[in-house]
């Protein structure tokens, strides 16, 4: 009963999409008279009633906001200007103009792509190792899933407070630990060349989490034989994590570069706790511009910003599809 | 397959970007309205008798924990009405006045911070002081300063706060200085001997750069004579010769290994003047307390007003709060009697015996402890000699840049005078916002 209900609201919704409006109507269909079934409408009917709630909600919270910003972006409105938001001229391109031209958006632009370059391949390399070692273990398994999950869930205005002092020039624990063997640790978190990749580190330490349990759950999913059978045929640890491991968990990094890469694209809360987007911006990142522009209340030119910032992440998912997606189509060829 | 799943999802985005556009062309519909630039008058005179109704006023920090209860006080002249005080904290005080500008519900009175009122004077949300409330010439110059916006006064200022030059006596006189120094120059020889002879790490603590720097800079700026705007404030003037010397000054310290370049985390300030790490600072009335917590006795230490150059006293940074009435408020006639009698010189005594916010109003240092105290006298008499950064909607955003631009010098990335052409521009690029 419930099946044939199922299959009938299909139709039902099909008929009312448009997308199938050129269709002849009269002819072809698998019942001609479905228009004037009276229970069909009623379906259709009680389909949008249902649906109702969740997209005025959507509408109202998410689409809404999302083209007033979009608006926005090609306004000179600013804060002063609430009271009055359609007082405000347009100003078409200008604002992206403007940042493309500003030099401290170069500036953060180029740290932004830094924290990309060095930390979704330094995240993504430490869970990856991380989670083969797990994976042989066998016991104590949920103890380091816990373990390496913990960073995760703790708030990161705690962690990061704690890095800077375990960061700290004088007294802090690596120049503590540096100066045992001799070396005087430099201010890590002064110094212009230090401070990013300082953040880099610490990021990495705390969001490796997350892709470790999804990279052990895949590699959980590698059927046994297939090691077996590689092994057999003399394949050493290496050659069965190149040609084995790695292409099995293909989907599974792909995942995880996309999460990875998007989190560090909106890098922003530890350079805000822990360097204030110092020394000398080197730490500021396109998402800090954004929050200090929304600050100053430049609303118009801080949507822009955003808006390139969303583009940037668009095309890195999209590369990262192309570079880790499936690659059937290439086998084929 | 691939094609079609493109298409899938080319077809919403160009939904969004035909929306987008249709909003933005109904948005040029509108369009900014030309004519609201010039100075408004200010408001009507408020008329005599007792102020009635309720009276709602937002605070913030200490100054809304003890309100209320001091409103007593306003109670007894004024009977019939009902002061409700509501404390918000300082970090989420600037939205929450934003946002209830926006919203138009608003209370009547609010606390503003003297570097926010540019802003929300131009955004119509708090209104001119009433013709005749308080006489301007009762205020220190830089305070009452901070409420004027483009020539027209929006509020009344209530307390205020200075930066003088704090320093460790006892290490002082092992260097062999018996008093502070008197001008910059010496200022610099100080901090020299306070580090070669006095024993102390550094001689001075300053700030190399980061949020909040200029209210440190500035004042080496403005006491070689260096000015922010021209007289009207129409124009930036920080691109002059006064403004690059002492940025060159300002750095000497950094380059002589006198003060830190570093920022220093909270609290570092406080313990490193207690155990001799840093020999002197340059900070405001609240860090009497903060060493004193920290360890410092009060024979340890002593503050002494900034220095200027050749012998003229030092142009110090004046901030603090001042008390508007919004423009929503249904009670404004009864919310100005409430801020007129907050700035009279006996409210203003009582409010420091409470809360030991430094008064707004000169005639209250008159009497009373606050003309007794040595310490506070050194602030007193600074507060002859300020300087408030202009009340432009725009001044965080141009302060920020006066921080990074301070920042490159002091740390060698840019020559000060780059540094200062690049402050101007950027002023220039950003504008009065007025």
């Amino acid at each position: 009963m419930s099946t044939t209900h199922q299959q009938q609201g299909q139709r039902g919704s099909e008929v009312d999409s448009p997308d199938r409006g050129d269709k002849p109507r009269s002819a072809g269909g698998p019942s001609p008279s479905r228009h004037v079934d009276p229970t069909r409408r009623q379906q259709a009917i009680a389909a949008w009633a249902l649906a109702l709630p969740f997209t005025l909600l959507f509408l109202a919270f998410t689409l809404g906001p999302v083209l007033a910003s979009l608006g926005m972006s090609v306004t000179d409105m600013r804060r002063v200007d609430i009271r009055t938001p359609f007082g405000v001229n347009f100003v078409g391109l200008d604002n992206f103009t403007k940042l493309i031209e500003d030099p401290l958006f170069r500036k953060v632009t180029l740290n932004t792509l830094l924290y990309l370059v060095l930390g979704v391949p330094l995240t993504m390399a430490i869970a990856l190792f991380v989670a083969v070692l797990v994976n042989r273990v066998n016991r104590l398994k949920g103890f380091f899933r816990v373990g390496y999950y913990l960073p995760v869930v703790t708030s990161i205005v705690a962690v990061s407070v704690v890095w800077k002092y375990l960061y700290r020039d004088n007294g802090g624990l690596f120049n503590t630990v540096l100066s045992w063997v001799g070396v005087d640790g430099p201010g890590w978190l002064d110094s212009t060349t230090l401070a990013l990749p300082s953040l880099v580190l610490m990021a990495a330490w705390r969001n490796f989490g997350t892709l470790f349990v999804i990279f052990l759950a895949g590699l959980q999913t590698i059927p046994k034989e297939l090691n077996e059978a590689a092994e057999v045929d003399g394949a050493n640890g290496w050659g069965r994590f190149r040609h084995i491991t790695l292409p099995m968990l293909r989907p599974v990094m792909l995942f995880g570069a996309v999460i990875t890469g998007i989190g560090y694209l909106q890098f922003f809360e530890e350079a805000f706790i822990m360097t204030h987007g110092g020394p000398l911006d080197s730490t500021r990142s396109v998402t800090f511009y954004t929050f200090d522009q929304f600050g100053f209340g430049n609303l118009g030119y801080a949507a822009a910003a955003s808006y390139l910032l969303f583009l940037a992440i668009v095309v890195l998912t999209f590369v990262q599809f192309r570079l880790l997606g499936d690659r059937e189509d290439k086998v084929k060829r | 397959m691939n094609t079609s799943r493109t298409r899938a999802i080319r077809r919403p985005l160009a939904a969004l970007t035909t929306a987008g556009l249709a909003l933005a062309l109904t948005m040029t519909a509108c369009g900014r309205d030309e004519g609201s630039s010039g100075a408004a008058g200010q408001g009507d005179a408020v008329s005599d008798g007792a102020a009635t109704g309720t009276i709602e006023v937002w605070a913030m920090g200490t100054e809304g924990d003890a309100l209320q209860d001091f409103a007593k006080g306003f109670n007894e002249d004024n009977p019939d009405a009902k002061v409700e005080v509501t404390a918000i904290p300082w970090e989420a005080a600037h939205d929450k006045i934003a946002n209830a500008i926006a919203s138009g519900e608003t209370p009547d009175v609010t606390l503003v911070g003297t570097t926010w009122m540019g802003e929300f004077a131009e955004s119509g949300g708090i209104d001119p002081t009433p013709a005749d409330l308080v006489d301007p010439a009762d205020f220190y110059e830089g305070a009452w300063g901070s409420t004027e916006v483009g020539g027209t006064s929006y509020g009344v200022p209530w307390y205020v706060e200075t930066r003088v030059l704090y320093y460790r006596t006892d290490l002082a006189k092992k260097a062999g200085w018996d008093q502070a120094p008197q001008t910059l120059d010496e200022l610099h020889q100080f901090a020299a001997d306070m580090q070669s002879k006095g024993g102390a790490e550094y001689g001075i603590q300053l700030p190399a750069g980061g949020t909040g720097s200029w209210q440190t800079f500035m004042p080496f700026a403005w006491s070689n004579g260096a000015t922010l705007t021209n007289e009207d404030g129409t124009e930036y003037t920080l691109d002059s010769p006064e403004m690059t010397d002492s940025l060159e000054f300002y750095k000497t310290f950094f380059d002589d290994g006198l003060s830190p370049t570093r920022t220093l985390d909270a609290g570092e300030l406080e313990s490193g003047f207690a155990d001799g790490t840093y020999g002197s600072f340059i900070s405001g009335p609240w860090h009497t307390g903060l060493v004193e917590d920290a360890g410092v006795t009060q024979d340890q230490y002593a503050i002494a007003p900034f220095p200027g150059a050749d012998g003229a006293p030092g142009t110090s940074f004046v901030g603090g709060g001042d008390l508007a009435v919004f423009s929503d408020s249904d009670n404004k006639e009864s919310a100005w009697k409430f801020v007129q009698w907050l700035s009279d010189p006996e409210t203003q005594q009582g409010f420091y015996d409470l809360v030991g916010d430094l008064p707004a109003v000169k005639s209250a240092w008159d009497t009373g402890k606050l003309a007794d105290d040595p310490q506070l006298q050194i602030f007193g008499e600074q507060l002859d000699s300020t300087m408030a950064p202009p009340a432009v909607p725009t001044w965080d955003q141009l302060s920020a840049a006066v921080d990074s631009e301070t920042e490159k010098a002091t740390k060698g990335d840019t020559s000060p005078d780059d540094a200062v052409s690049a402050m101007q521009k950027q002023a220039e690029s950003i504008g009065t916002g007025l």
